[in-house]
């Protein structure tokens, strides 16, 4: 037998070997590793683009294809069903009880022609054309509203006719035109149709690696390995900072993921081409704003895991953690605010704030970069000092 | 060697405060083999544990190689093996992968490694596995492999909590050779068991705890003159005060 060979292994070293060993240890769990990497990060923007693209396929063909309108006294206007004829709309005889059809959804919309329209009309009186349809039906919405809209074209042509024979400019009957000019960029509109995508990216982020977190804290104590690692030289908490460091890669990596398949989803999914688009060079900005909330669910979810008995009790955590994260958000859809500095303090909402700007393209200014990367990373630096402290604890390495 | 003086060690639970060790105190030189006898629950894990850093006393000291097991930890589990209660090999590295991981633990270079990995398959016997994960390895298995873990860094004090429990008889009586081995490279080795023939078969010196106490020790024949009986086996009943827990 020789003297004293080994050495105390260097910080870094024992952070770099405890990472790898947990990094081959994830990527030998092949199953694991096929649905934490593939499903979540793939199966989640692909079922949101299908779903924008659906919703935007039923807008299309509601707001374009000939409309078939029910009429009830068809025969008291000639003249305005053959105008309504010539606007992409067929009339039709209406069902008995109007009313009945639009409770049983068999029709959207039904117009209905006063039996005195023809009397009041040659009277120079307003004549009555009623619109039936149901509120808080959302199908019914857009169908309604082409019906509003052409009535009322058909109203003001009339009308300025009218005036017209009667030797006087329309324009009189018009004091005031109103023209909305819509100062919405591209990128702004993008960002609209892109709202769901920081809740998606922070959740994922935060919380996207939390089983690995669990398994590799609470897990190994009740595979009871923790006690011979924790029996090495090796400083606790650099054996703690690979672990947390294996989980932040491995978080980061299903984020690239995710990222990568919104783009590719928005790039080909059919009805949004074009409209929405997550530019190659946001991807690696928007990385870097993860940064923080990755560290910030590592070292979170590791202290848990030390502070708790065991993997169960670790995972009965989750459902709280999910809501965390949307509180800013919730906070901000009730009563929503102009963008402060201080925002960016504030976990969760800070990210949300970033990643919206860099979808629409704004620039985040250096005092933001600052105050975000300081509050994030200092945060994540208390709760590893947290964790560190639990590491330390006599009760993490022993299991029963 | 490993002195330990007078160890107390409560734990706070929720009916009170149990004493799981109360008085502990012996020598393990090197080149002896140290074996701690006593039945399940009488502290001799919790005992190992405070040898090993893992545990700090309530109050007592452990010295390793002379130095001071609580001023200067990390230098203390450096000299030390260790293969505690929980074996805990990973099961989807190889043996060979899970013998590395420690050896980078212990600061040891890639040739360090695989020349001690290599030493510890031929005395250890596991040829045949040594390139196979572990998950599906018999109990032998992976108590060689946990033990192999243990040794990678070739230290001079060895501690081995229960090391034969749960093995067949064939690799009981491989266990036992590779432990006179470690004794004949001059290492100092303690290990705990609760079965007398064990113990009997192997120690130079014997420590029987009961109930959290040292009862008696000293050299089998030292054990059977205290005792004043003259078979081995009643010293030990004699010692602890019943046969309970106590496997003969």
């Amino acid at each position: 037998m020789s003297q004293q060979k080994s050495k105390k292994p260097g910080w870094f070293a024992s952070l770099w070997t405890v990472m790898r060993k947990e990094l081959l240890d994830l990527f030998r769990d092949r199953r694991t590793l096929a649905i934490s990497l593939l499903m979540g990060p793939l199966l989640a923007p692909a079922l949101l683009i299908g779903m924008g693209s659906v919703i935007s396929n039923k807008l299309t063909t509601q707001l374009e294809k000939t409309l078939e309108l029910p009429v009830v006294g068809i025969e008291h206007a000639p003249n305005l069903i053959e105008w309504l004829k010539g606007q992409n709309v067929s009339p039709q005889e209406a069902p008995a009880d109007p009313v009945a059809a639009i409770a049983a959804q068999d029709e959207d919309v039904i117009l209905r022609i006063s039996e005195k329209y023809a009397e009041d009309w040659r009277a120079g009186k307003p004549a009555l054309v009623e619109i039936l349809y149901d509120s808080s039906r959302e199908d019914s919405q857009i169908p309604v509203q082409r019906v509003e809209r052409l009535l009322t074209a058909y109203g003001q042509t009339v009308g300025a006719l009218r005036l017209l024979a009667r030797g006087v400019s329309p324009s009189v009957a018009q004091p005031v035109i109103a023209s909305p000019i819509d100062l919405a960029t591209p990128e702004s509109r993008a960002g609209r149709m892109l709202a769901f995508l920081p809740y998606l990216l922070i959740l994922s982020g935060f919380l996207g690696s939390a089983y690995l977190v669990i398994d590799i804290t609470a897990g190994e104590r009740e595979r009871q390995s923790l006690e011979p690692l924790l029996a090495t030289p090796a400083a606790r908490e650099a054996i703690m900072s690979g672990k947390i460091a294996a989980c932040t890669l491995f978080g980061l990596a299903t984020l690239v993921l995710t990222l990568f398949a919104m783009k590719l989803g928005l790039q080909y999914s059919p009805g949004l081409q074009g409209k929405v688009e997550l530019s190659a060079a946001t991807i690696p900005v928007l990385l870097a704003i993860m940064v923080p909330v990755v560290l910030l669910g590592s070292t979170l979810l590791t202290l848990i895991s030390a502070s708790v008995k065991s993997v169960k009790e670790a995972q009965s955590y989750m459902s709280i953690l999910m809501l965390v994260p949307m509180i800013p958000t919730i906070f901000l859809m009730v009563s929503p605010v102009k963008n402060q500095w201080w925002m960016f303090a504030v976990p969760f909402l800070a990210p949300n704030q970033m990643i919206n700007k860099v979808i629409r393209q704004e620039t985040v200014v250096v005092l933001e970069w600052i105050v975000y990367f300081g509050v994030g990373l200092g945060l994540a630096l208390l709760l590893w000092l947290v964790a560190a402290k639990l590491y330390h604890r006599e009760k993490l390495a022993i299991s029963g | 060697m490993i002195e330990v003086h007078d160890l107390h060690k409560s734990f706070k639970t929720k009916t009170g405060t149990v004493a799981a060790v109360a008085g502990v105190g012996f020598t393990a030189h090197d080149g002896q083999i140290t074996g701690l006898l006593g039945p399940n629950g009488a502290g001799k894990t919790t005992t190992l544990r405070m040898l090993y850093t893992l545990m700090a006393p309530d109050s007592g000291r452990v010295l390793v190689d002379g130095i001071d097991a609580a001023k200067d930890p990390d230098s203390v589990r450096q000299r030390l093996g260790v293969l505690p209660d929980a074996r805990g090999v990973y099961k989807r590295l190889t043996a060979r992968e899970n013998i590395a991981y420690f050896g980078e633990l212990h600061g040891l270079s890639k040739e360090q490694i695989a020349a001690r990995t290599e030493a510890l398959v031929d005395s250890l016997g596991m040829a045949d596995v040594i390139d196979r994960q572990t998950e599906g390895f018999s109990q032998g298995q992976r108590t060689k492999t946990a033990i192999a873990r243990a040794l990678v860094h070739d230290p001079k004090n060895v501690i081995l909590d229960e090391p034969t429990n749960g093995l067949d008889v064939m690799t009981t009586r491989a266990m036992r050779g590779f432990l006179r081995g470690l004794r004949e490279e001059g290492r100092c080795v303690i290990f705990s068991s609760h079965i007398m023939q064990e113990v009997a078969a192997l120690c130079d010196r014997i420590v029987v705890i009961a109930k959290g106490r040292v009862v008696a020790q000293g050299t089998p024949d030292e054990l059977r003159e205290q005792t004043g009986q003259t078979n081995l086996e009643d010293a030990f009943v004699h010692a602890i005060g019943s046969e309970e827990g106590l496997f003969l």
